[in-house]
């Protein structure tokens, strides 16, 4: 087991790759009470078609949220839930594009709620009725969403945005294609997809490390690490797929919506410093203490915005999303500041201090130090364990260099507005 | 971990000494009897606070000024706790030996200007900055329905009972919100720093005489305390049959919600076997709701139920499709009928007892945990927390049943999906 100091965060990391392929990620805290494990698989609604058995094989969309809700049952009939909640434990499960994770959150129980978390992450229990009895409640999960008026935008954005990508897609599917799944196209996607080399186990809090690792080790040694299927993918084109639209929605005032598609061929950084570099260039230019954020604040052209970063393979995607009342003016806004790429020394100083301090303040927080935590592992395969030393290393010449680089063109702009003013 | 209370004449300071964290948390609540028209006023006057200050004429200069102090949080926050409605502006920032001597003092001292030097001219707010305030609550409170779970839950409290403060909107009304003026804002403001309860907590590794000297320094204020009116909320004469009300929104799915009073009870009836209750009921994902309206019937993704001690209520929240409405009314119905009967069994008895305590036991992981803590056994008059695991453990299946017969289904609101 690796040893690794997180620096200038006073707490370590300890961690394995297990002859399976399973890693194990610990991070024991002598000061809590309570625990956060997490068991995931690399495996999310970004798999739209693979080879199984020598056959190209589509599974219905939203198999890997779906199979995520039916990995609660079990053939014990032990109900998950319950046996949590029977030493006061929360469990939960998620997923998302590139994984798909089960937690359990507590402070008592911890190596009967580990023992537990494996098994029945291991031992998937498919029947028809089972699998019948989900449709209708994932059906209302998705409507929920659906009433959504920013989650409704976000989507339209995505398909705007990319061609044949998977990220075009709700992580949940539709309800029509939920209808059609079966038990084999949940076992076909679990026995490809849920293998140790394609794993991993996060757990933070309080734990004797010792102990936690030979519990684990025991516990999967039976598990094979097996041949990951070839996953079969479109080729995504570098342009958006609608550079101008408008929706109209049942909502009271207007939103913006923007993406931009970057190839990141074209760009000199990569992984981690590529992704803290371009956080800095847009938390410069669109963040709180922008100087755009003071104007369009005081011109009354904005109520709410939040923007983010996401990755896939071959691009880096940049998303600002805004609730206002004068959308077209807010448009000019934003592209200005996207034309002039303006950055200044002084807030780039700012913020890497206020950046650092946050990576102290989150170690606080076990919940949120363990999203941090879980991001880096997938994104980059392995956790950054000296973030704080590669945020007060970065240099405000890259960033200039990088934005000589960047390509912000390839942009999509959606606005939403009312659907009744509009009549 | 040490908590102390010093009684500092015109407000108490809460210090709670523990080495648990990085941080160090301040919370400074103002809190006094609500009143309907003044909802709206209290929002637009904790907001206006965080735009500017007489050292800081912008929002940029004041998040600036929070970033160069290692980024720290400041923020304000409203609610209703039963009869009253409290106010609080929290500040979060990394404990000095994380950042440089005096950063925490330094901190307060911004906190005190944020609350002691705001923006006036004149015995008025600046006319912009209310204008753009007053702006974005015009929006929030135009767009209420699309946060359809949020709309049932203020539509269901309105229909339950519109003389009680449990139907005042917390959002706000537009009809108080124009007739908000820079002037009367002002002297809403001196009102609220002159005549409301305040109650300061301090949260981190501290030196307690250090910080007690700082804060007796920079917040100063001049209440004399009086003995205080009750927080609880009068128990509601239930209604001899059950109303149902019902608004059709533009959705694909509609929100079942349903308040259930609680009847009179003891304190400790109502913190011990009312609360192991709900969560029997519907207070986990183990719950009866969970599992029969969810797991057996599929009739929703979303459903749980929570009690409100100072309210004198239960409420549900179901995402349903409206094919189903009746149905779901049916089958929660049948669940509470069952469990008067005494249909549950000692290990879901235990397991909420598992669930309650685990919920303590979390109590000292996060600074807002504790300070929320400390101050509701004030305002509910609840056991310290270390006494409550021991008398949780007492609780009968029979004290429990006893509890489930003073609820009754009294208001059921559908907020009614329709595609068109």
């Amino acid at each position: 087991m690796k040893e690794i100091e997180l620096t200038s965060l006073d707490i370590k990391l300890y961690t394995e790759t297990l002859d399976n392929g399973l890693d194990v990620y610990l991070i024991p805290y002598d000061n809590k009470n309570n625990y956060f494990m997490t068991y995931a698989t690399k495996f999310g609604s970004d798999v739209l078609k693979f080879d199984y058995e020598k056959e190209e094989y589509t599974p219905p969309l939203g198999i890997a949220h779906f199979l995520e809700h039916k990995m609660f049952e079990t053939e014990s009939g032990i109900d998950p839930f319950t046996f949590f909640s029977e030493s006061g434990t929360d469990g939960n499960a998620m997923t998302t594009y590139d994984n798909t994770k089960y937690i359990c959150s507590g402070t008592k129980n911890f190596e009967e709620n580990l023992n537990f978390l494996i098994d029945f992450v291991n031992e998937p229990y498919f029947t028809d009725e089972n699998v019948e009895k989900e449709k209708g409640i994932i059906a209302e999960e998705l409507k929920m969403y659906d009433d959504i008026p920013d989650y409704k935008m976000e989507m339209r954005l995505r398909e705007n945005v990319y061609i044949n990508h998977s990220r075009k897609y709700d992580i949940g599917g539709s309800v029509e294609e939920i209808y059609t799944i079966t038990k084999e196209d949940l076992y076909k996607c679990y026995n490809s997809f849920y293998t140790p080399n394609n794993m991993f186990i996060l757990i933070l809090g309080n734990m004797d490390v010792e102990k936690t690792i030979e519990m684990i080790k025991n516990k999967t040694k039976k598990l094979k690490s097996k041949e990951l299927p070839k996953i079969i993918k479109q080729e995504e084109p570098a342009r958006v797929s609608k550079k101008e639209d408008t929706f109209y929605d049942s909502i009271e005032i207007p939103k913006v919506a923007i993406g931009i598609k970057i190839p990141k061929s074209k760009l000199k950084l990569k992984s981690v410093e590529l992704d803290l570099y371009l956080n800095m260039f847009t938390n410069i230019v669109f963040g709180s203490s922008s100087e755009f954020r003071e104007r369009v604040r005081s011109e009354k052209l904005l109520n709410d915005i939040y923007t983010e970063w996401e990755d896939t393979n071959d691009f880096k995607t940049f998303y600002l999303f805004a609730t206002t009342t004068s959308p077209s003016e807010l448009i000019e806004e934003i592209k200005y500041e996207l034309d002039n790429k303006q950055v200044s020394t002084k807030a780039f100083e700012r913020i890497k201090k206020v950046w650092i301090a946050n990576e102290v303040k989150i170690v606080d927080n076990i919940e949120r130090m363990e999203s941090n935590i879980y991001d880096d592992i997938i994104k980059y395969n392995k956790v950054i364990d000296n973030r704080i030393e590669l945020i007060r290393k970065m240099e405000f010449k890259k960033l200039t260099k990088l934005l000589v680089d960047i390509d912000l063109s390839n942009i999509s702009i959606l606005k939403v507005l009312s659907k009744e003013k509009s009549d | 971990m040490k908590y102390t209370k010093k009684d500092l004449g015109s407000f108490n300071l809460h210090l709670i000494n523990t080495d648990k964290f990085k941080t160090v948390t301040t919370k400074i609540i103002f809190h006094t009897p609500i009143k309907k028209e003044d909802i709206t006023k209290r929002n637009i006057l904790s907001d206006i606070l965080l735009q500017s200050s007489k050292n800081y004429p912008s929002k940029r200069d004041l998040i600036i000024k929070s970033e160069d102090l290692y980024a720290a949080d400041i923020y304000n926050n409203n609610e209703r706790a039963g009869n009253y409605i409290l106010t609080s502006f929290i500040l979060q920032v990394l404990n000095d030996k994380y950042t440089e001597e005096d950063n925490l003092e330094e901190a307060l001292d911004f906190l005190s200007e944020i609350l002691f030097n705001p923006d006036i001219n004149n015995n008025s707010f600046n006319e912009e900055k209310l204008s753009l305030v007053k702006n974005n609550c015009k929006v929030s409170l135009s767009s209420i329905k699309e946060d359809p779970v949020n709309y049932a839950q203020i539509r269901l409290n309105e229909a339950y009972d519109k003389n009680s403060p449990v139907s005042y909107r917390m959002t706000g009304y537009e009809e108080d919100l124009d007739k908000i003026n820079t002037k009367n804002l002002y002297k809403y403001y001196e009102n609220m720093i002159n005549n409301d309860y305040v109650d300061i907590f301090v949260v981190g590794q501290i030196d307690e005489n250090k910080i007690t000297d700082i804060i007796k320094k920079k917040f100063k204020f001049r209440k004399i305390k009086k003995q205080k009116s009750e927080y609880e909320i009068d128990i509601k004469k239930v209604r001899s049959r059950r109303l149902f009300a019902k608004e059709t929104i533009e959705a694909s799915q509609s929100k079942l919600v349903i308040a259930c009073p609680v009847g009179k009870m003891t304190k400790d009836e109502k913190n011990y076997a009312l609360t192991l209750a709900n969560i029997i009921f519907g207070g986990s994902v183990d719950s009866k709701l969970f599992k029969i309206v969810r797991e057996k019937h599929s009739l929703c993704y979303v459903i749980f139920s929570s009690l409100s001690k100072l309210d004198n209520l239960i409420t549900i929240k179901a995402g349903i499709d409206k094919e189903n409405y009746l149905k779901t009314v049916d089958v929660i119905t049948e669940i509470l009928d069952q469990m008067k009967k005494g249909k549950f069994s000692e290990k879901d008895v235990n397991m909420a007892k598992e669930i309650y305590i685990s919920s303590i036991n979390n109590i000292e992981e996060k600074p807002l945990y504790l300070i929320n803590e400390y101050f509701s056994e004030e305002i509910t008059k609840l056991d310290n927390y270390q006494e409550r695991v021991a008398k949780i453990k007492k609780v009968t299946k029979k004290d429990i049943i006893k509890a489930l017969k003073k609820i009754k289904m009294d208001t059921i609101f559908l907020l009614e999906g329709d595609t068109k």
